[in-house]
């Protein structure tokens, strides 16, 4: 059974006829990190807050499902319910996750306390101990910091330990490192790998660093505009990216690309493929929504070009 | 011309048993229209040493000299608010989340600048387009941004005023590469134009190796090496720049061979080994880095190292 699945998720504007995110799937397997990458503004964030139940006021859900080992969490209404043992998420933004009025050591404790039902010192004990486990000096004195005291990186880093606490069957990381030195982020990635290893919990592992996903991913799923272009192991996208987009992503990070070209995001009325304004294969078909079709056993591509084409 | 010179930089925060000195002694210039790029460990005090050159944070001891004053209560002043900028690290809890973007760039540009009203507007969606985003997110307000359109507001506010200094604490590390890209072009291209500086704050080595004319690394409060970037990259001499460096992840999966894993952990700051601060991690510790510490010596042309075993 698979672990955790997305299917066709639609999420817009409340009142608005043109979603954000439209008809977004993928799925993450036991003991397996899934890697969500596309542009700043292309859906990552959105995709993850709908599937952890925490769509922003004024933003809902209006299609699709969200199942977590077989289960479907949509309530009626469209909201999705789940428990912090279930899925848990490291935000993109940690100051505002964090409580500025309490003590970083109690915020890391109250989440041990709730989910592994130890007592409040030992919740603390252990809190501390975590914190030096993601990797922060002088973990004991920091612990009786509020949020405001700390770099920015150890804000993430506070965040990290408390997602982790959980012992989450799906950990959500949206960019988790991105304050941090790659020496920082090494361990950091180690320390999401044992807890893979350890609990075999998935991971929807959201970044733009393609040198992360290589290291860290087992599979992609990329998004552009919303829509999910590419579902593929990580070694074969690098390899042979498949969809026009992901081929333009690829070449960005390898050679300097025109920033002349003014591009100025994705128009969300389109009706056709979102990537139709940018796509060098551009024809008639794309002014309809491309499904995501899958191309071999293990890729999955959203495009109208004919399966051989996109060999 | 040297624009900015920081002399003997200290800044602690906290009393009594609990402080945390953050800065110890950074000495450090930079020349106009020259990008400085500041990289280190998580928690080194990069943001510290930024707050403390825009005026936001009074050093503990040392003086920021800018364009030859003494700038240190200078904050309030509207001139060198106007030409000295900051690009905080998070920019939704640096911006005013009940502004629209609009309301954000006019702000400083009306305080700060004699801007009227129709060149002020022209001003704001040409500088709005330059970041790559569309005049259609000046009704947004920071709730409706990604993290990415965020980060891109912030740096669109810095240079509304058109500043002569602008500390830049990790400004792209929300941007995808193509954006990324952008961002760095649109900076040069500024800085040719106006002679602008920047402080270039970041983890993102790669980023740091296109825009920075020289590179300073810091560790635990202290500047360890200071360099022209091609110099540091091709051959860095701090031990810990060469750790740093080496740990950078790679697409290339060949790539990943030769890091250097540091060992140990980083000691807290409030306890200090007497000593090098970097002597439990390092490879070519000797019997002085235990007893004296090592300061900054020019050990080629534009080149300091504060290390006993280059000096
Ligand atoms: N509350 C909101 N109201 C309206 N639009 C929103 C809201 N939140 C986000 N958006 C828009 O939805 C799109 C997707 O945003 P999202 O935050 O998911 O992007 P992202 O892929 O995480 O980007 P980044 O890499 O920059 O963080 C963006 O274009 C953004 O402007
Ligand atoms: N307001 C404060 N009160 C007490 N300690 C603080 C405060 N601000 C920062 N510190 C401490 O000062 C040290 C340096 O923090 P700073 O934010 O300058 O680091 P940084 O190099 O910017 O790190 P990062 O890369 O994680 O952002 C850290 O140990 C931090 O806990
Ligand atoms: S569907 Fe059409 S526009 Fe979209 S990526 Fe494929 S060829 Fe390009
Ligand atoms: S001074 Fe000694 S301990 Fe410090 S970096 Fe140099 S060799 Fe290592
Ligand atoms: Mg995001
Ligand atoms: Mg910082």
């Amino acid at each position: 059974m698979r672990l955790f699945e997305v299917e066709a998720l639609t999420v817009g504007i409340t009142g608005s006829p043109f979603p954000i995110l439209r008809e977004v799937s993928f799925y993450v397997e036991p003991g397996e990190v899934l890697a969500l990458v596309g542009e700043s503004g292309s859906g990552k964030t959105m995709t993850a807050l709908a599937a952890m139940g925490l769509l922003p006021f004024g933003i809902e859900m209006t299609g699709g499902d969200v199942r977590l080992e077989g289960d479907s969490l949509v309530r009626t209404g469209g909201t999705v319910e789940r428990s912090a043992a279930q899925m848990s998420m490291i935000f993109q933004h940690p100051t505002s996750a964090l409580n500025p009025t309490m003590r970083v050591g109690h915020q890391v404790g109250r989440v041990i306390q709730i989910n592994q039902r130890l007592g409040r010192t030992q919740s603390l004990e252990a809190a501390v101990e975590l914190l030096k486990h993601v990797g922060i000096p002088g973990a004991k004195r920091v612990a009786r910091n509020f949020p405001h005291q700390l770099s920015g990186g150890m804000c993430q880093r506070v965040m990290i330990a408390m997602a982790v606490a959980c012992q989450p069957r799906l950990l959500i990381a949206d960019e988790p490192t991105t304050a941090l030195d790659v020496t920082v982020q090494a361990q950091i990635f180690d320390l999401i790998k044992s807890l893979v290893s350890e609990i075999g919990c998935g991971v929807l592992f959201i970044t733009h660093d393609l040198g992360a996903v290589a290291e860290m991913a087992d599979r992609v799923a990329v998004m552009y505009g919303g829509q999910v272009m590419e579902e593929s192991p990580v070694r074969d996208l690098l390899a042979k990216p498949r969809h026009p987009y992901t081929r333009y992503l690829l070449e960005s990070v390898v050679r300097e690309v025109d920033h002349r070209v003014e591009d100025i995001g994705v128009d969300f009325a389109l009706t056709g493929c979102r990537f139709g304004h940018r796509c060098p294969y551009v024809h008639e078909k794309c002014n309809g929504f491309p499904p995501l079709v899958e191309i071999s056993p293990s890729r999955r591509v959203s495009c109208f070009l004919r399966t051989e084409e996109l060999r | 011309m040297t624009l900015l010179e920081c002399r003997n930089i200290h800044k602690t925060y906290g009393h009594g048993v609990a402080t945390v000195p953050a800065v110890r002694g950074v000495d450090m210039q930079l020349e106009r229209g020259e990008t400085l790029g500041l990289v280190g460990e998580s928690g080194c005090g990069k943001t510290t040493l930024g707050r403390v050159i825009v005026g936001l944070n009074a050093p503990t001891s040392g003086k920021v000299v800018f364009d030859g004053e003494d700038v240190s209560g200078r904050l309030h002043e509207p001139e060198f608010r106007r030409r000295v900028q900051m690009v905080f690290q998070h920019p939704q809890s640096s911006l005013n989340p009940r502004f629209r973007v609009s309301t954000t760039l006019r702000e400083p540009a009306i305080l700060l600048t004699s801007m009227r009203n129709e060149e002020l507007g022209q001003q704001i969606e040409q500088t709005l387009r330059l970041v790559g985003l569309g005049i259609e997110y000046q009704t947004k307000k920071p709730k409706q941004l990604s993290g990415g359109q965020l980060q891109r507001v912030a740096i669109a506010r810095a240079l509304m005023s058109s500043p002569d200094l602008i500390v830049l604490d990790e400004p792209t590390s929300s941007l995808d590469q193509s954006i990324r890209s952008r961002i760095i072009a649109l900076l040069k291209d500024i800085q040719e134009r106006r002679q602008v500086s920047y402080l270039f704050i970041s983890h993102d080595l790669s980023t740091v190796r296109k825009i920075a004319h020289r590179v300073a690394v810091m560790y635990l409060g202290r500047i360890v090496e200071v360099s022209e970037t091609e110099a540091l990259f091709n051959d860095p001499q701090h031990p810990y720049t060469q750790a740093l460096l080496s740990a950078v992840p790679s697409i290339d999966p060949g790539d990943r061979s030769e890091r250097i894993i540091l060992r140990g952990e980083t000691p807290s700051p409030t306890a200090l080994p007497v000593g090098c601060s970097f002597q439990d991690r390092c490879e070519l510790v000797h019997a002085r880095c235990g007893v004296e510490a090592p300061l900054l010596q020019e050990t080629g042309p534009a080149r300091h190292v504060e290390c006993f075993a280059v000096q």
